[in-house]
């Protein structure tokens, strides 16, 4: 008997586990961390995104918990996948700035002009579907505007709606533009993080050519093609190379 | 017949003479080395007289001539010999020729043939049958003991040069005229303050044993190799024959160089298999740390991390591994420390490379684990040792954010210093779930869908606007044309009833109306002449033409019930055909 009701608890426990709220974990996983049970806080973590859903919070919060654990590439890739998701919360790219001072390149980024200062700061200004939430508008507005210029008998009325509708027009090609740029470079552009401890960059895919030199842990790259086992990258000072069987997981 | 033989002896005897006169040099060895002595003979069986030696230019002549003369009779038979003997010491290595000696007997010079003779190196034991010599070669020997004749490379070996003796010998100085180099190994000389005489056994035999030497060798190269030998020149007391007044026995003072034999060492390789990538040549047994001075500080503020190995081993021969820190600190040259005691097993004690770090900006800082790998000679294994993972806390201090797409300090981007009051942010704890793999809304249909969607209800709100516009003009277009149909009917029957007053007046009242509602669109039922007016007005119709067409309906009316002439018929008919033409102009 003692035996059957302890199966039974154990059955609900384990269902009223599975049954449990994403939130509950997610506030199971919080107590976790603040207590400084960092493994356990990721565990939990993971159990949410093994469910299917996320949030630039729960990898923000991963990312700390290995920041804590001084897990460095692990660290760096939640924190880079949070920053992905929202690229404007100071949070994150501050503990990403702290995260990143535990790596042991250092890498200056290649100085930018200012028009491509102007055009990535007009790319992130909006996510990809905020951009694309904005076009739709733009274009009911032009609607509208052209709509009221059509169906107005007064003629100084129709000349200042034409003329808004034009301006619409324009906010709606620009915007559109911006958007299938900002998609088109998202899609190409594959950046990862070594897990590797450390990585020899070869100048061709094969161990003749010359030793550029090497990466380690928690180094972001940008993919760029492969041939067999050889993985060509480019880090952000605009090196590129060639390297073999390091691990870099991908942030895409 | 007794004089008859006598006569016969003497006539024999100068017979014998001539027969048997021989001069031979002998050599007691042909092949000797340099450290030993040669005695040479000049043998003749007749007396000669003017000897002359050969040269002994590449020989030091240490004793002689020594001159012996015998005489014998054996069976009647008179045997004369008499010999020179010098005692040699080669001065050169090599093939030395001894040259002619020659001798005069009965006044004809003869002359011994020329000998040969090869020194080669020092041996051993340089075999000498003088008694003193004797004496010292069987109770004094330098010994080299070399602690293990097959080392590791980098595996340390002492070597002992010891100096075995025994009564009846004393040894009153001693020189060492020839220190051995030891070359292919890294060489150190432990001191010995003060030689001490030990008791010792050498081959089962008791002896006095001083220990001359003590070296620690640590092989540098692999293969067969030679230990020079070490020669000490000894002042030896000798004890001799002769007795002093007293009856004690007289000692003679004796020189003598010693020299330790010739050794070899095969030196092994160490062994391929298992041999860690990171081993650097430590040959030893070592522990390995890493430290840190202070594990928390502020920025700008300098730490000390400590590589240190420790133990029994070829500590001066190889380097510490590295350390691995990020490149955001500041690191400077290590300083090395070397705390080494030599001991007869080689070096002992610590060496260390402190490094100097200056951390720019504050965070947390790894110090990745290094690993030290060293061989142990008596395990015959390669061992690897790593150190723990250590972290510095820069608690105070700017925080970098050196990175690419980072744009916190929005002012002067050029900037990587974030506000120095900065700390690491804690987690979140407001989710907002989403699906994972949730189409992305950019390029979706819906996405498409949403965007054509107005510009198709404008479309089609256009179309059905205009075909309202169409249908609506058509009807009006429909009710001018009739009306011009009309006017222009009406007008053509009040030219034809000019002179019929009342009908004329009618028609042509009608067909003014009825171009009225053709061109400007008026009613019937808004027929009164303020209408008109208004709407002519409205149409940009100067006053006096208004005036002129309300006059023209005003004659209409009033002829219908007033005389009139054909002149006046004709002139309405034409000033109504005028004001027509001339509005058609203005619309």
């Amino acid at each position: 008997m003692r035996h059957i009701t302890s199966f039974l608890l154990l059955f609900y426990s384990l269902f009223s586990f599975s049954s449990q709220g994403l939130e509950e974990i997610f506030q199971k996983a919080n107590d976790a961390y603040n207590e400084g049970l960092y493994e356990e806080a990721i565990s939990l973590y993971d159990q949410i995104i093994e469910k299917g859903q996320h949030d630039s919070s729960i990898y923000f919060n991963l990312g700390n918990s290995y920041y804590k654990l001084n897990n460095v590439a692990q660290s760096i890739y939640y924190l880079e996948k949070a920053k992905s998701l929202s690229p404007k919360d100071d949070d994150i790219l501050i503990n990403l700035a702290f995260a990143r001072n535990m790596t042991i390149d250092s890498i200056d980024p290649l100085p930018k002009s200012d028009l491509l200062k102007v055009r990535e700061s007009l790319f992130d200004l909006f996510s990809l579907a905020q951009w694309s939430f904005i076009i739709i508008l733009f274009s009911w507005i032009t609607v509208i505007f052209f709509a009221l210029y059509l169906f107005n008998s007064k003629p100084s009325n129709k000349k200042t709606y034409f003329s808004l509708s034009l301006l619409f027009m324009a906010f709606l090609i620009f915007s559109f533009s911006i958007s299938f740029l900002k998609s088109s470079i998202e899609k190409d552009v594959i950046n990862g993080i070594i897990f590797s401890k450390k990585i020899e960059i070869w100048a061709e895919p094969n161990f003749r050519s010359e030793n550029l030199y090497s990466l380690h842990e928690g180094t972001k790259v940008q993919l760029l093609e492969t041939l067999q086992d050889w993985k060509k990258i480019k880090i952000a000072n605009g090196a590129e190379g060639w390297t073999k069987d390091a691990v870099i997981k991908n942030l895409n | 017949m007794r004089n008859f033989i006598i006569l016969f002896l003497f006539l024999l005897a100068p017979a014998i003479y001539a027969q048997d006169i021989s001069f031979v040099s002998k050599a007691s060895k042909n092949n000797l080395g340099i450290n030993e002595r040669l005695r040479i003979d000049f043998t003749m069986n007749q007396n000669g007289d003017n000897f002359s030696p050969p040269d002994f230019s590449d020989f030091r002549v240490i004793g002689g001539p020594n001159q012996s003369v015998s005489n014998s009779w054996v069976n009647g038979k008179k045997n004369f010999s008499k010999t020179y003997t010098y005692f040699l010491s080669p001065q050169k290595k090599g093939l030395l020729k001894i040259g002619q000696a020659t001798v005069e007997i009965d006044g004809e010079v003869y002359k011994t043939i020329p000998i040969e003779i090869n020194v080669s190196d020092a041996v051993d034991k340089p075999r000498d049958p003088n008694s003193p010599e004797y004496l010292i070669d069987e109770n004094l020997h330098l010994v080299t003991e070399i602690s293990n004749n097959q080392p590791y490379l980098n595996q340390g070996i002492t070597v002992l040069y010891k100096l075995y003796f025994k009564s009846p010998l004393q040894i009153s100085d001693a020189r060492e005229s020839d220190s051995p180099k030891f070359k292919d190994f890294w060489n150190h000389q432990i001191k010995i303050p003060q030689l001490k005489v030990e008791r010792g056994n050498y081959k089962g035999v008791d002896y006095n044993l001083v220990v001359w030497r003590k070296t620690v060798l640590y092989p540098q190269k692999t293969g067969e190799l030679i230990l020079d030998p070490l020669t000490l020149n000894l002042m030896i007391d000798i004890p001799s024959k002769r007795t002093d007044f007293f009856g004690n026995r007289v000692y003679e003072q004796s020189s003598r160089s010693i020299s330790s034999g010739k050794k070899s060492i095969s030196v092994k390789e160490l062994p391929k298999t298992g041999k860690p990538s990171n081993f650097s040549g430590a040959v030893g047994k070592f522990d390995f740390n890493v430290s840190l001075d202070k594990d928390a500080l502020k920025a700008s503020e300098s730490f000390q991390i400590r590589v240190k190995a420790s133990g029994l081993g070829n500590l001066k021969l190889f380097n510490l591994p590295k350390i691995v820190v990020p490149k955001t600190l500041e690191v400077y040259e290590p300083e090395r420390k070397e705390k080494i005691k030599m001991i007869l097993k080689g070096m002992q004690g610590t060496v260390e490379d402190n490094y100097t770090i200056v951390p720019k900006y504050k965070g947390k800082y790894p110090i990745s684990p290094v690993s030290f790998s060293y061989f142990d000679p008596e395990s015959n294994k390669y061992f690897t040792l790593n150190s723990q993972p250590l972290v510095v806390d820069v608690y105070e201090g700017p925080i970098s954010s050196n990175n690419p797409g980072m744009n916190i300090s929005k002012a002067g981007s050029e900037r990587n210093i974030l506000n120095t009051d900065e700390t690491f942010r804690f987690i979140k704890l407001e989710p907002k779930f989403e699906l994972i793999s949730k189409e992305t809304f950019w390029g979706s249909k819906v996405f498409y869908f949403l965007l054509t969607v107005p510009f198709l209800v404008l479309l089609l709100l256009y179309i059905i606007w205009k075909n309202k516009i169409k249908k609506s003009s058509d009807i009006e277009n429909i009710k001018q044309r009739e009306a011009n149909k009309l006017s222009r009917k009406f007008l053509g029957e009040a030219k034809r009833k000019l002179g019929d007053k009342s009908n004329f007046y009618n028609s042509l009242e009608l067909a003014l109306y009825n171009y009225l509602k053709a061109r400007l669109k008026i009613k019937t039922s808004d027929y009164s002449k303020e209408k008109i007016k208004e709407v002519l007005k409205r149409k940009k119709i100067s006053d006096q033409e208004i005036n002129v067409f309300i006059q023209v309906i005003k004659n209409c009316e009033i002829a219908r019930f007033s005389p009139t002439t054909n002149v006046k018929m004709k002139k309405d008919f034409d000033q109504a055909l005028m004001i027509m033409a001339s509005i058609d102009k203005k619309i």
